[in-house]
């Protein structure tokens, strides 16, 4: 039995210490935010944060996951959010984070599986950027993390325009 | 208590029947009836369709309206990543219920049992005419029928806005018309339920005109997009069946091993798994995803195959594809363009060319690798979750290789990551393994490919290249156009787990297959240079390499992906337009436009130019280099004309010589659909297959040597990443007296290929014709 700590609650889990984190969160815990694209640390699809830094889940052995360390997956995003800003319980559960309305706001997905990826590295590169320029955003996702986060269906300007939506919605702090 | 009535009455050739009146709700469901011959497919037992399907030959469910006014609508097909079946769907069927948009509550797609008409998902827009806008259309009749007795009115003094019909200084609203009564309006349908078409529906009700248009030409957003931004969305990846195992999949060693022993598991290591043979299928499954994900990597490591090489190999792919296919099985296509006398004009003209033209193998490469469940249930039903273009052909394909009625099988569809035309024909992969493995183990089983598999395993689009001969005459006008197009066949509907498990699927492409899966070579690239005088189009056809070859007849198994066939047709024709400029000394746009009649597609060449502030003149810019370390810039064009939709597409370019890097600097878009449906969304989806088209043309060739694809992974099969993407721009235009919506999103794959390859002529004075251009292949073409 191991325990993690995932979108604020404690969790317990039964699956194998090797076992990758990506199909602990999928199959024992029912976070399916993340998803299987590649296995490999080579797409993004499974991306979650760990203490805020984006990680692949597909890589990372369970055992390899401290007690104390916090995850956030795309179900967490929200209360990632109102936790940063001090909303109650009620207004928490009605909410969404401003990348999640960004995204929804400039229609930024076509498939959309490759998109968890996409919102867990905006995330990331929100919270140490408040207001990134096209280049660091580009460098965010391609040269900041183990791979760039790939998008077949070829969402990239999109994804940046929805990064800089996000980051005007929260600094209206909504 | 309901009372019975015998009502019924015409509209348009559909039939409205009041079954009967009701106390309570009410509904008017809108069904359909058959003519012509069963749609069931010919070699398909022909059972009656049972409770799990939506019979086609009774009534059913397109389109329900409900007493509060509210809708739900119902298509075979589903989304793909354009999101048109939740915004133009409702777009088109609001519009001619002439109801608001947000009455459209429910969309339900693809499922084999909730979802009437089958087909491809692909052509969405199918030149303006998708089934659910003729049903609705029926509908508004229907209503405006029932209107006009209730009130009173005669029919043409009726107008409807906002879902309420008023006339005489009387109104009423569908809902309230409806309330109380089982409405039921049957109308005509044709076609195959489980063929790549489905089913389509007949006759000829009027439509709403296109000046009365309020809901189409707004940017409704997409309801499926919160849903998955905010991960409420229930993807094929996340469904979970009581008792299910997970599934992996030993695939042979090569495109034509056959097995020779099943590696055998650790059952120490993997107690609960269990390894699944069936001939050359190899099938790991385990109550956990990671003990299947080991026990088939421990299972695949001890497992031994035959060797074989059937295969030429990348390096000599195309002297193969040139000297040794069988090119004259197959009958030669011609299209409807040919005119004049090429053969004479071409012996007679003092500037012409004479080129070939080359494209890779590529991937549909999905950002995730197809997966399915499979659960084939004691009492004989079988029921499959997955992703899937075609659904009710999926079905078809099951039962057959099942041996058993369609009536037996239902799909269930959930969203999951695009695959661009992969499973068009009724599978990508997983879906028939799932079944298999279930079958043996007696309980549901999810398979999920590894990134390798879906490499390797997949099918592909296919390489081709394409003759081309022209001249240009004193005028500086194209006199002569001669193109011929060889291709192997691009449509294998084959289920690879059957073909290595030797159960019965559909055949292979051959000589005799129907439209699709025939080894004919259609001409698909619609010819635009009306002006010109002497005029020939050919397509070659033959069989996928290595297939017949392969002792498992697998070999390298194609299948169409986003603007199918036009692509590998447009690339080169494009491409030879532009060099065709060139021998005339003139600029690549001025020089279309010249030789182009329709006014469309003069149109987006004009709006491209302005918009991308193309400078006019002859290629090669001055002072072009071949050499050197700073890069070399020009720019290029291209048009097209897909499923109503003109295209034209202008790419900036910088290439660095010694390096043989292109890097696409501005990328823009001029596309004249006709009328435009939902603005936001088609520009994303020109954004969407603008990056995957540049992607294509820049980096894409699936890399065989003589056994198999030798790419596993996104590091050896790379794809566009955020850091190379241009600068683009996408310039809609509106143009609704042409009354009708053209297709979008899949074209703009094709355009920047041809696009790129004139620019880099532009900037270096050489000419590359092969894809991808991948400094390999730069650095050649700039040595030649
Ligand atoms: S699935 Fe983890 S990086 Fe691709
Ligand atoms: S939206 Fe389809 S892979 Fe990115």
């Amino acid at each position: 039995m191991v325990t993690i700590n995932v979108n604020g609650a404690r969790r317990e889990v039964q699956a194998p210490g090797d076992t990758p984190l990506l199909y602990v969160l999928r199959n024992d815990l029912l976070l399916t935010g993340p998803q299987f694209g590649c296995g490999l640390a080579q797409c993004g699809a499974c991306s979650v944060l760990i203490d805020g830094k984006e990680v692949r889940s597909c890589i990372t052995a369970l055992s390899d996951v401290g007690t104390d360390q916090e995850i956030t997956t795309l179900e967490g995003l929200p209360g990632r959010w109102a936790k940063q800003k001090g909303l109650s319980q009620e207004e928490a559960k009605n909410t969404l984070h401003p990348v999640q309305h960004a995204w929804i706001e400039e229609q930024t997905p076509q498939c959309g599986f490759c998109q968890n990826g996409m919102m867990i590295k905006a995330t990331e590169l929100l919270e140490s950027n408040s207001n990134p320029t096209p280049e660091q955003i580009k460098a965010a996702y391609t040269t900041s993390g183990i791979s760039p986060i790939l998008c077949r269906c070829g969402t990239y300007k999109a994804v940046m325009e929805s990064v800089q939506r996000a980051a005007a919605i929260m600094a209206k702090g909504r | 208590m309901a009372t019975r009535s015998t009502n019924s009455i015409d509209v348009f050739g559909a039939t409205l029947t009041r079954r009967q009146f009701v106390k309570t709700s009410g509904i008017l469901a809108v069904g359909v009836s058959v003519v012509g011959t069963s749609p069931l497919r010919g070699d398909t037992p022909k059972g009656t369709v049972a409770k799990n399907s939506l019979d086609p030959s009774l009534a059913s469910s397109w389109l329900e309206i409900h007493p509060n006014g509210t809708v739900t609508i119902r298509t075979g097909k589903n989304d793909f990543g354009q999101g048109s079946v939740y915004t133009a769907y409702r777009q088109i069927v609001a519009e001619e219920l002439s109801v608001p948009f947000e009455a459209i509550t429910t969309v339900v797609t693809g499922s084999t049992d909730q979802t009437p008409d089958g087909g491809g998902s692909f052509g969405f827009l199918n030149d303006g005419t998708p089934n659910l806008r003729k049903v609705a259309a029926y509908t508004y009749q229907a209503l405006l029928d029932l209107a006009a007795t209730k009130l009173g009115v005669p029919k043409d003094k009726l107008t409807v806005k906002d879902g309420v019909a008023s006339g005489g200084g009387k109104d009423i609203s569908y809902g309230d018309l409806i309330k109380g009564q089982q409405l039921s309006l049957t109308i005509p349908v044709k076609g195959d339920l489980t063929n790549i078409i489905g089913l389509t529906v007949d006759g000829n009700p009027p439509m709403k005109p296109v000046s009365e248009y309020t809901v189409i030409g707004k940017s409704f957003p997409s309801s499926a997009i919160r849903e998955k931004v905010s991960a409420k969305a229930n993807w094929a990846t996340d469904v979970r069946l009581p008792g299910m195992l997970h599934g992996r999949i030993v695939h042979p060693k090569t495109l034509g091993s056959t097995l020779i022993s099943a590696g055998k598991l650790d059952k120490v290591k993997f107690p609960s798994a269990q390894v699944i043979v069936k001939q050359n299928l190899v099938g790991v499954v385990a109550p956990t995803e990671w003990e299947a994900i080991q026990a088939a990597q421990q299972v695949a490591a001890e497992t031994k195959w035959t060797d074989w090489k059937g295969l030429p190999g990348t390096a000599k792919l195309y002297q193969y594809l040139k000297k040794e296919s069988d090119w004259t099985s197959t009958p030669v296509m011609k299209s409807g363009a040919t005119k004049g006398d090429t053969a004479a004009a071409l012996a007679s003209a003092k500037k012409k060319l004479s080129a070939t033209y080359q494209l890779s193998y590529m991937k549909h490469a999905p950002i995730g690798p197809t997966m399915a469940i499979g659960d084939v249930q004691a009492d004989g039903m079988v029921h499959i979750h997955t992703h899937n273009q075609n659904p009710q052909e999926l079905r078809g394909e099951i039962a057959k290789m099942l041996g058993t009625t369609i009536d037996k099988v239902v799909v269930h569809i959930y969203p999951g990551p695009g695959h661009y035309g992969r499973s068009n024909g009724g599978n990508a992969g997983a879906e028939d393994e799932a079944v298999i493995l279930s079958q043996a183990v007696g309980k549901p089983v999810r398979v999920q490919w590894m990134r390798a598999d879906d490499i390797q395993w997949s099918t592909q689009s296919p390489a081709s290249f394409s003759d081309v001969e022209l001249a240009v005459d004193d005028q500086g006008k194209l006199a002569a156009f001669q193109i011929d197009h060889y291709m192997p066949a691009m449509q294998d509907d084959r289920l690879v787990g059957a073909v290595l498990a030797g159960l019965p699927t559909t055949p292979a492409p051959d000589v005799r297959g129907d439209f699709v899966t025939s080894t004919v070579n259609n001409i698909s690239d619609e010819w635009l240079y009306a002006q010109a005088p002497n005029v020939i189009e050919r397509g070659h056809g033959t069989f996928q390499v290595g297939q017949k070859a392969s002792p498992i007849a697998v070999g390298l198994r194609d299948h169409s992906m986003r603007t199918p066939v036009q692509f590998q047709q447009n690339y080169p024709r494009e491409l030879a337009i532009s060099e065709a400029a060139v021998l005339a000394g003139a600029d690549a746009i001025q020089f279309r436009i010249d030789n182009l009649k329709e006014e469309r597609a003069i149109g987006v060449l004009k709006t491209v130019r302005e918009s991308s502030g193309w400078d006019v003149r002859p290629s090669p810019k001055p002072g072009v280099a071949t050499t050197g370390k700073e890069p070399v810039r020009g720019r290029g064009v291209s048009l097209m004309l897909r499923d109503g939709t003109y295209w034209a597409c202008v790419c900036h370019i910088a290439v660095t010589p010694d390096t043989g890097v292109i890097k696409v600097e501005k990328c823009t878009f001029a596309v004249d659909p006709g009328v435009i449906i939902n603005p936001t969304h088609l520009k994303r989806h020109v954004e969407g297959g603008a990056m995957m088209g540049i992607s294509m043309a820049l980096l894409e060739e699936v890399t065989i040597d003589e056994s198999g694809v030798t790419q596993d992974d996104w590091n050896s099969y790379p794809i566009l990443t955020m850091a190379d993407i241009p600068e683009i721009k996408v310039e809609l235009i509106p143009n609704p007296k042409v009354g009708k919506y053209g297709g979008g999103s899949e074209a703009a794959n094709a355009l920047a290929a041809p696009a790129i390859a004139a620019a880099f002529y532009d900037a270096t004075g050489k000419a590359i014709r092969r894809l991808p251009m991948k400094p390999a292949y730069v650095l050649e073409a700039l040595k030649a």
